[in-house]
């Protein structure tokens, strides 16, 4: 039964690899499901009323992809249906898109109000990781 | 997906007078679509038995600037193959936001009548190749005026509620396929409620209505033979000039581990009109696998007068010098159709029952763009024909 556990936690591990980040001064506790509502335009400031500004990385990327399936629960295709709906009734825009790690660390570790995702085994002391997925 | 420039030289080639830091957005999409029906001498959804390409197909370019201080400034153009490719003005509008939760537009927008409505175009957003088309059946769109709406977050549940204000003012298909007409104090809301796979939506409008009867020949005449016996109160059950209309709409929408099921309610009245009181539904089933995306529906509408809205027109009246005579067209002739009859004619042939079932899929075959397939066949239960209808395209998004 050990083995299964330590098998079961291996697996889960190998595929925790997209990690959430904010500015290290952001205080603000962040679950999956605020996460969720940032990255879809529900809620447009951190649990502590402060403003919030969502950035991802760029659409093709494998990160992006395990941060729509994981984090949102959508398919590429999914997301950019939902975000139709909202861009072309004037409801909502998507999160402005940067290409790499580099690029989303640099903006997420300068600016207090922005969130990112970047890969696991990216995540530098610049940022505090708030959740991982 | 999204293009920001920010760039003074293309808002200048846009025409438009933003300054050097307005942040433009540029969106677009597309559909290209052919159909045919499956038999000679059919017509359904502006198709026929001979493949065309137009009638559906459709390009739109939205430009959207951040004015900054919460203002911004869109417009969507459209050119649709149905009317030649010529690119119109389908949305045009400012919205101010006005905290997290509200924002205020005005301009040219959507009128909100379907859970669809705003985003009827759009056909990389939902999975059909068009949205059931009994219920989405009305052919005018879009109004003129003001819009707020209000997102709210409630236990476990979103809100999104709107509220709108507006006159509408072209020619739609009524009598004919192009009879002028006007809208006027348009009110609606509209309230949907989401929680994780579920939402539901209602919607209420009201407005005076008025359509112009002068493009139908067969109405005029009934009314100008109604007004030379003085039964002008007749002409105005039929009329419809200012009279009062609404619009109701209650729906649902699950997606559920790759379960789809939605379904929408609506019904139409205007009051005092040749036009009958409207109901119709859809109900849709779909399932995904992968990129690909298999659905049902069944779909109905029926159009019908009450009962006591007929033979109201007398058959005869009294004339200071003729006595009693007939209310015909031609009083001197005793077989010439009364206008009663012609009224009965007139308030049966609004008459419509249609039932319609379709199966269709959607393939996710690239990043941002889709292709469909779709096959619907109505029975009209007033002529007992049936019609089928075989359309696939592709829509995109950019």
């Amino acid at each position: 039964m050990k083995l299964v556990y330590g098998l079961l936690f291996a697996s889960m591990a190998a595929t925790a690899d997209v990690s959430v980040i904010v500015h290290p001064s952001n205080a603000s506790t962040i679950d999956a499901s605020t996460i969720e509502k940032i990255y879809t335009g529900k809620v447009k400031a951190f649990p502590d009323g402060s403003k919030v500004t969502p950035i991802r990385l760029a659409e093709g990327n494998p990160i992006s992809e395990e941060f729509n399936s994981k984090a949102l629960n959508k398919s590429s295709s999914q997301l950019k249906a939902y975000w139709s709906k909202l861009i072309f009734t004037g409801k909502g825009t998507p999160p402005d898109e940067v290409n790499s790690d580099a690029e989303m660390l640099k903006l997420v570790a300068a600016n207090p109000d922005h969130i990112g995702f970047v890969s696991s085994s990216a995540v530098t002391g610049d940022v505090k990781v708030v959740h991982s997925f | 997906m999204k293009k920001t420039l920010l760039s003074l030289g293309v808002a200048v080639a846009l025409g438009a007078s933003f300054n050097a830091a307005a942040d433009l957005r540029i969106n677009g999409f597309a559909s290209v679509y052919a159909g045919q029906t499956t038999n000679s001498n059919q017509t359904m959804y502006g198709y026929d038995e001979d493949t065309t390409f137009a009638n559906e197909s459709k390009f739109a370019v939205q430009v959207s600037a951040d004015l900054s201080e919460g203002l911004t400034s869109t417009a969507q153009i459209i050119a649709r193959g149905s009317e030649d490719y010529n690119a119109e003005f389908e949305w045009a509008y400012v919205t101010y936001q006005i905290d997290d939760a509200s924002q205020v537009s005005v301009g040219k927008m959507r009128i909100p009548f379907y859970k669809y409505s705003d985003f009827l175009d759009v056909g990389y957003a939902y999975r059909w190749v068009r949205p059931p088309q009994s219920v989405y059946g009305l052919s005018f769109s879009t109004y003129e005026g003001a819009s707020y709406l209000r997102s709210d977050t409630l236990g476990d549940w979103d809100s999104t509620l709107q509220v709108v204000y507006g006159n509408l003012s072209e020619d739609i298909k009524a009598y004919t396929d192009a009879d002028p007409a006007e809208m006027k104090s348009i009110v609606g809301v509209n309230w949907t409620m989401a929680k994780d796979w579920f939402s539901a939506r209602a919607a209420y409008l009201v407005a005076d209505v008025t359509i112009d009867e002068v493009n139908s020949a067969p109405l005029s005449q009934l009314f100008a033979g109604l007004t030379s016996y003085g039964l002008v109160s007749e002409v105005e059950k039929l009329r419809t000039n200012d009279d009062s209309g609404y619009f109701l709409g209650v729906g649902f929408s699950i997606d559920y581990n790759d379960i789809l099921v939605d379904a929408e309610y609506t019904e139409l009245e205007v009051d005092n009109s040749v036009l009958a009181p409207q109901s119709q539904y859809f109900v849709s089933l779909g399932y995904r696998i992968g990129s690909v995306t298999v659905h049902t529906t069944f779909e109905a509408n029926e159009d019908k007068h009450e009962m006591n809205r007929f033979n109201s027109v007398p058959l005869t009246v009294n004339h200071p010098q003729l006595g009693t005579i007939p209310v015909s067209v031609d009083p001197t002739n005793p077989n010439a159709p009364t206008l009663r009859a012609l009224t009965n004619g007139a308030l049966q042939s609004v008459k419509v029952d249609t039932s319609t079932w379709s199966i269709g899929m959607r393939y996710d075959f690239h990043p941002s763009a889709a292709f469909k397939f779709d096959y619907s066949s109505m029975d009209d239960n007033i002529t007992d024909q049936r019609t089928g209808l075989i359309t696939a395209g592709v829509d995109v998004v950019f």
